[in-house]
């Protein structure tokens, strides 16, 4: 009888201590502690990709999470997928002309709805429809447009073609970008080689908007990065006539081998062919 | 006591024992044993080591079943009784362990009461009056707050005693009650066996090996030998009917009915030498 | 109660075993509804099994966490990942170390000492006395520790889980310098409650607690009642949980996955 209550107190102090665990493991550390408490109101947002998004992921606005996405679902006969939100309602000043757009946090994290806020006076009401909305930005689309394959889609509007030879273009491929000063300007359309000058003839489209180009300046085929992509880089010169379509680029400088330059690298750091790293760092000083 | 006994009040025995067979791990421990424990009565059941008196104690209260044969408690044959019937007769006997047996995890005073909160809901205050008053009957109620542990073997018998006193039963088995006393505490368990006997009126059954003992105490003694009853008879008497088995056990002759040798091949042969002509 | 094999055959030895064992559940699921009875007792057995392993086990989780946090900095910083430690030190405990290690540990703290305890009870005829009080043993003695372990595991799997959450944080944060919102919030983006904590750490210990506790009881009763059997039995016992412990884990994550 004397050792009931001790061990009475004992087992439920362990068995709350238990539960408050069970709790705090369920509450605090997962997804569950992202859902809203306060009331929401909902928007929907028709998408024509939502790539990867999920149910539940959040809707941030300025990158701070203001809802979740409620439900997803296609309608037969449409293309566009139909998003519901769930915005908190103390979030409710959205203008009825802003923008939602599927983002993706970092280059392989989940992805989220994102809204830009617009101009307009007028609040989006529960219930209403985001109209303007952006896709979810496949991965081969956004590599294809940081490589300027997507810039053949602009060149559309208007562009002049130009002619440069290069006794070696290295890894250079159709729709890699023409930039100058480092912005892309246009994009490689066609590779070939000439069968009698033994050489490589590319044929550069370059937006119509950069027509002011010197007619003596240098094409160069530059490597963006280390190991990154190839371009080719325009270096303006200083002729008072400017290039014109079917023009030839006479200047050239041809890509450099990742070989050759290691190659040149060594030989001119160190008087040793063997070129280990010790010697390198011995002719640097 | 007796008297609220009526199942078959025809019956001078409160256990009867008849044509008892057991084999264990094929050896056969009991072959037709008959025994008939009188009601009021101390009986006690005596044997060389190895008989199987414990077992009988095992049979009577339905812990064991025999492979052929009946045992009567109380009108009740265990044998074929069902578990609930089984646990309803328990209630009614008290069983003394070799080695007392008391709940390791529990004080004096809640091993005594143990029986009485599992089969009753009776309030705190009349538990308490009960158990204190058994344990006043064996003498230790200043050792109510005792852990068993703490207790010497001659009190956790006291204990484990007025635990099986704790429903006043109409049966107590005592399994080797005197192993390991020394002579005040063997006494004391004797008093206490003749006491309950006396005023309570409890049929009492005694395993024990202890004669001189059994002689102050018992009003008849069976003598097992070879799962048979070798000899009965009450204890002043029974010494002297001359067969082998009391001579050798009342004697305590070394060899006898009861070999010396655990049977074994041939001497010679198993050391090894080549077997002598006869 | 003793095995009718012959001893040299491992494979129907233990195939006995156990069969033994599911007959020994059987008997006890049979018994529960007598052992309501005793539900104090059970009480005191979950503040024993349960309560009493409790800073073994805060202990252990603490560690767990910290190690986890230190190793898994130590490689998501090669990728510039660190601030997923938190995420990945929660997963990896809520999914396998939680319920693994809790129930190994359960097994040797709490499993062992059920065993010998039951053991010695039927060594020193504590089993025999109650039953000869007209009390049900496996109702009195085995059900209760059975249900007592049931229901403990989980609760300290949780309380595991806990500590380990809180060293890896301990670690991340305060000494390796992640952003404590950092930690927290990728850890929230990616663990989830039914799939993390449910399946990973609830149905997991449940099941863990249910064959620790099993094994642990089963042992213990069905022993001989010799301190050599005694010894035996609580080695068998902890064999016998890891190999089952581990095995489960492999087929409840298959299932749950």
């Amino acid at each position: 009888m004397s050792q009931r209550p001790s061990y009475a107190v004992g087992t439920g102090l362990f068995i709350v201590l238990g539960f408050a665990a069970l709790g705090y493991l369920a509450t605090q550390t997962t997804s569950v502690a992202n859902t809203s408490r306060g009331p929401s109101y909902t928007v929907e947002a028709h998408f024509a990709n939502i790539g990867q998004l999920k149910e539940r992921a959040p809707v941030k606005v300025a990158g701070v999470r203001v809802g979740q996405v409620r439900s997803i679902t296609l309608e037969p006969g449409k293309e566009t997928a139909d998003v519901k939100l769930a915005i908190d309602q103390r979030y409710g000043q959205i203008p009825d002309d802003s923008v939602a757009t599927i983002f993706t946090s970092g280059l392989l994290g989940d992805q989220y709805v994102g809204i830009q806020y617009g101009s307009s006076k007028k609040v989006l009401a529960d219930g209403g429809t985001l109209a303007l909305t952006r896709p979810a930005q496949q991965l081969e689309e956004m590599l294809g447009k940081f490589f300027g394959a997507g810039g053949a889609a602009d060149n559309l509007a208007g562009s002049y073609r130009v002619k440069a030879r290069f006794s070696n273009i290295g890894a250079l491929s159709v729709g890699a970008p023409v930039k100058m000063a480092g912005v892309a300007i246009g994009s490689v359309q066609t590779v070939k080689a000439d069968p009698v000058k033994l050489d490589a003839e590319v044929t550069l489209a370059i937006d119509k908007k950069y027509s002011q180009i010197p007619d003596d300046s240098a094409a160069a085929v530059f490597t963006s990065g280390l190991i990154g992509t190839q371009y080719v880089a325009i270096q303006p010169g200083g002729s008072p006539d400017m290039l014109k379509d079917g023009d030839e680029l006479v200047l050239t400088q041809s890509a450099m081998q990742i070989e050759d330059l290691i190659g040149k690298f060594l030989v001119s750091g160190s008087s040793s062919s063997s070129g280990d790293k010790k010697d390198a760092d011995g002719g640097k000083h | 006591m007796t008297d609220s006994v009526s199942a078959k009040p025809d019956d001078s025995a409160l256990v009867r024992v008849r044509g008892l067979t057991t084999v264990l791990n094929g050896k056969k421990v009991f072959d037709a044993l008959d025994v008939a424990i009188p009601r009021g009565k101390i009986t006690a059941i005596m044997g060389p080591s190895g008989t199987g008196k414990t077992t009988l104690l095992k049979h009577i209260t339905g812990q064991m079943r025999g492979d052929a044969g009946e045992v009567w408690v109380d009108g009740q044959n265990v044998q074929t009784i069902s578990r609930e019937k089984l646990f309803e007769l328990r209630e009614r006997i008290g069983y003394l362990f070799q080695n007392s047996a008391l709940l390791t995890d529990f004080d004096v005073f809640e091993n005594v009461a143990f029986p009485l909160r599992q089969h009753t809901d009776l309030p705190e205050v009349l538990i308490r009056n009960i158990v204190l008053t058994k344990l006043q009957a064996v003498g230790l109620r200043g050792a109510a707050g005792l852990m068993p542990s703490e207790l010497s073997g001659g009190m956790a018998r006291r204990v484990a005693l007025a635990r099986a006193i704790v429903f006043d039963p109409m049966l107590i088995l005592y399994d080797e009650p005197f192993v390991g006393l020394d002579p005040i505490a063997l006494n004391q368990v004797l008093k206490l066996i003749r006491t309950l006997n006396q005023t309570l009126g409890i049929t009492s059954v005694l395993v024990a090996h202890e004669l001189e003992a059994i002689k102050q105490v018992a009003d008849h003694i069976y003598l097992i030998a070879n799962g048979k009853v070798v000899a009965q008879g009450d204890p002043n008497t029974i010494a002297g009917d001359g067969s082998p088995w009391t001579r050798q056990f009342f004697g305590g002759e070394a060899d006898g009915p009861v070999p010396f040798q655990y049977p074994a091949g041939d001497y010679a042969a198993s050391l090894g030498f080549p077997r002598s002509n006869p | 109660m003793s095995v009718p094999m012959s001893r040299d055959n491992i494979v129907l030895r233990s195939l006995a075993q156990i069969g033994e064992c599911g007959l020994f559940l059987l008997r006890m699921l049979a018994a529960v509804p007598r052992s309501l009875r005793h539900y104090r007792e059970t009480l005191r057995q979950i503040w024993f099994v349960g309560a009493m392993s409790l800073i073994i086990i805060m202990v252990c989780g603490l560690f767990v966490g910290m190690v986890l946090g230190l190793q898994l900095y130590d490689v998501l910083s090669i990728f510039g990942g660190t601030s997923a430690t938190g995420t990945v030190v929660a997963i990896a405990i809520y999914r396998e170390l939680g319920p693994v290690v809790t129930a190994l540990l359960f097994a040797g703290r709490a499993g062992t000492s059920v065993t010998a305890e039951i053991g010695l009870m039927r060594a020193t005829d504590q089993i025999a006395a109650m039953e000869m009080m007209a009390v049900d043993p496996v109702a009195y003695v085995a059900v209760p520790r059975f249900i007592a372990g049931v229901i403990a595991m989980p609760l300290l799997s949780c309380v595991f889980c806990a500590l380990g959450i809180f060293g890896g944080h301990l670690v991340g944060v305060t000494w390796l310098g992640i952003d404590n919102g950092t930690f927290w919030s990728n850890m929230t983006a990616t663990v989830e409650v039914v799939k993390d904590v449910i399946n990973g750490v609830l149905w997991k210990s449940v099941v863990f607690g249910t064959v620790v506790s099993l094994i642990a009881v089963f042992q213990g009763y069905t022993t001989p009642p010799t301190s050599e059997g005694v010894a035996y039995a609580t080695t068998r016992t902890v064999v016998a949980s890891s190999i089952a412990i581990l095995a489960l884990d492999f087929v409840l994550t298959a299932f749950l996955m």
